[in-house]
């Protein structure tokens, strides 16, 4: 398959600046330029962004138009017979869908008839609660959820929309959580492989990178809430948690690799980095394993999708790893060297509470040198600065933590401070290089 | 009819499908059940309301009430009621499969089974905001006269109908 251009506003808008240079310095020849400009469709960037602001705001209207409906009838709701009612909650919900079908696709105004699709969406999942008020239907809370995510799920496919697809991971994991905890946590494991299926498709096909890197993060979230509930106990929440981080992060290093659907693969990345800096920060306090519960240990149906996110980000990177260059491959192993890491972290439990803490401490500052070294090679400021704040609250919080003496303090302190001397100094001969090689 | 035309019907078509599917079963079990009223038992008096809704216990909600409940395995339960003197219907038995040639005088709830409690789809009243006090006062001071009026289908389903408590009949 062919790596395909990157469809993100910010790069196109950086590249686009960036012509008239190369076209001065004869780098770049006008036809060149005119083809790139076809290519990246930098007449629309302007549009684009124009268009993101008017779905927001038609969004956002909709809803308070929307939560002004419903507030209206529910001031008089008491006073309507049960008919009435019935037909408007199906009458409301008509009216949206038809205006928003209207405005989408015969008036040329898309982004309100989106924004009004969204709403009826949303008066959907009310109308569920508020038929089964009327008829006196009882039943597990999360059942409105998981039928509330089924409708709009068909209608996210209908009308190709991401807000929509974001409502069906929202309602949907609710839904998973309730369910899980109800006796049905094995039933539930499906609910990964479920969420992958219907809704990466779909952000894959309206290329849109927020439901893509949303459906990812309802992966995250899921399989420590279905080790919990399967377990009854927190106790491998940390490696279902990782193992959702190096799917997101692998997958990201795939699609950077590979170019396809390039501008997946950064936000990704920085969502697997973030999941499993969470992770190891969380867990490189002594007391979570000093209070750790493990459960029950024959409850291990949590693992099949646990273990399936692993080998599709393992999959990932091997696919994509005769297309990386050094510095990527180097990132790659940063990511399954912390994995393994956390992983390791959880069977050294069994022998001693000590090692586990050094073991995710050290994952800790694994992820922060990762993302330290990604911001200086490839000039992200905001990674970088991410990486160091991240040591830097890892060192704090170690100070707070062991009660230990001052002279040690200071000796850690003067070590650390050291040590960013030292990746300071290296970080301007690096500078100082590239200089030259420019020149 | 263009296919995104199409799909977008088809999406709608689903929506208001599932809508219609929400009460469906209540809706025929009201029109088609027979009456029923149940005797309800006292509740957590500091846990009567949830929100906008009574939570609802009764004799049946207890498997002990039944003679030899635990003999019951598996979820499915169908709990045989007989009609009291009083006009309220009480337990009789618990059993795993529908009971076939009742008597007129008994009938069967079909019912989840879960060791401590045994659900039948008529546990939450919804309440209008308004009325919540005075539900939760009629409930506190009529403890044991209030009662619940469900219908019953020959299918075993049953749907919750109103709620009495005291002099007052709750509809909604």
């Amino acid at each position: 398959m062919a790596p395909e251009p990157n469809r993100s506003v910010k790069f196109r808008a950086a590249l686009k600046r960036e012509i008239p240079v190369l076209i001065q310095r004869g780098i770049l020849t006008e036809e060149g330029a005119s083809k790139i400009t076809s290519l990246y469709e930098f007449d629309d960037i302007g549009k684009e962004s124009s268009r993101l602001l008017a779905a927001v705001l038609f969004t956002l209207a909709s809803l308070l138009i929307g939560g002004g409906v419903i507030s209206f009838v529910a001031a008089h709701w008491n006073e309507i017979s049960r008919g009435p009612k019935v037909a408007l909650l199906f009458g409301t919900l008509l009216a949206f869908y038809i205006a928003g079908y209207w405005f989408k696709y015969r008036s040329g105004w898309p982004r309100l008839g989106h924004a009004l699709i969204f709403c009826g969406c949303l008066i959907f999942g009310a109308n569920i609660g508020l038929l089964a008020q009327i008829y006196q239907v009882s039943g597990s809370w999360y059942g409105l959820f998981g039928v509330w995510a089924v409708g709009v799920l068909l209608m996210s496919w209908a009308v190709r929309s991401w807000i929509t697809g974001v409502l069906v991971i929202v309602t949907s994991l609710v839904w998973m959580v309730g369910f899980a905890n109800d006796y049905h946590e094995r039933l539930a494991t499906v609910y990964p492989f479920l969420l992958a299926i219907t809704l990466l498709p779909l952000a894959w096909v309206i290329r849109s990178r927020v439901l893509y890197t949303l459906t990812f993060l309802g992966l995250i979230c899921a399989l420590p809430a279905l080790a919990i509930a399967q377990l009854s106990a927190d106790g491998y929440m940390l490696i279902a948690l990782a193992a959702g981080g190096f799917l997101s992060w692998a997958v990201g290093e795939f699609h950077r690799a590979t170019g396809l659907r390039e501008e997946f693969g950064t936000p990704l990345v920085n969502l697997g980095i973030a999941a499993l800096a969470s992770g190891a920060f969380l867990w490189s306090f002594k007391h979570m394993w000093h209070w750790l519960d493990l459960g029950d240990p024959n409850q291990f149906y949590w693992l099949i999708p646990a273990g399936c996110a692993v080998a599709a980000g393992v999959a990932a990177i091997a696919r994509a790893w005769p297309k990386m260059d050094g510095s990527q491959r180097r990132f790659a192993l940063g990511a399954i060297m912390v994995f393994v890491l956390v992983c390791l972290a959880m069977p050294s439990y069994r022998f001693n509470r000590v090692l586990p803490v050094i073991i995710t401490n050290l994952a800790a500052l694994v992820i922060a040198g990762v993302c330290i070294g990604r911001g200086i090679l490839e000039e992200r400021r905001l990674i970088f600065w991410a990486g160091s704040l991240y040591v830097a609250t890892l060192v704090i919080s170690r100070f707070f933590e062991y009660e230990s003496s001052l002279l040690l303090k200071s000796v850690a302190f003067i070590l650390c401070g050291i040590i960013t001397m030292i990746a300071g100094i290296a970080y301007e001969r690096f500078l100082h290089r590239r200089e030259a090689v420019v020149q | 009819m263009n296919r995104r035309t199409l799909f977008f019907l088809l999406a709608v078509a689903a929506q208001i499908l599932i809508l219609a599917a929400v009460p469906a079963q209540k809706i025929y079990t009201r029109a088609t059940g027979k009456s029923v009223m149940l005797k309800i038992r006292p509740v957590d008096p500091y846990n009567i309301l949830s929100g906008y809704y009574v939570t609802l216990n009764y004799e049946i909600t207890d498997p002990s009430s039944f003679p030899g409940a635990k003999d019951v395995s598996g979820n499915l339960v169908y709990a045989i009621i007989e009609k009291g003197s009083d006009g309220v219907w009480h337990p009789v038995s618990l059993t795993n499969s529908f009971p076939a040639n009742l008597p007129e005088n008994r009938l069967a709830i079909r019912g989840r089974y879960n060791y401590w409690r045994t659900t039948y789809g008529i546990e939450e009243f919804f309440i209008p905001e308004d009325k919540r006090d005075e539900i939760e006062k009629g409930l506190r001071e009529n403890r044991d006269q209030a009662r619940a009026e469900i219908k019953v289908d020959s299918k075993g389903n049953a749907a919750l109908v109103r709620l009495l408590i005291g002099d007052h009949v709750y509809d909604n």
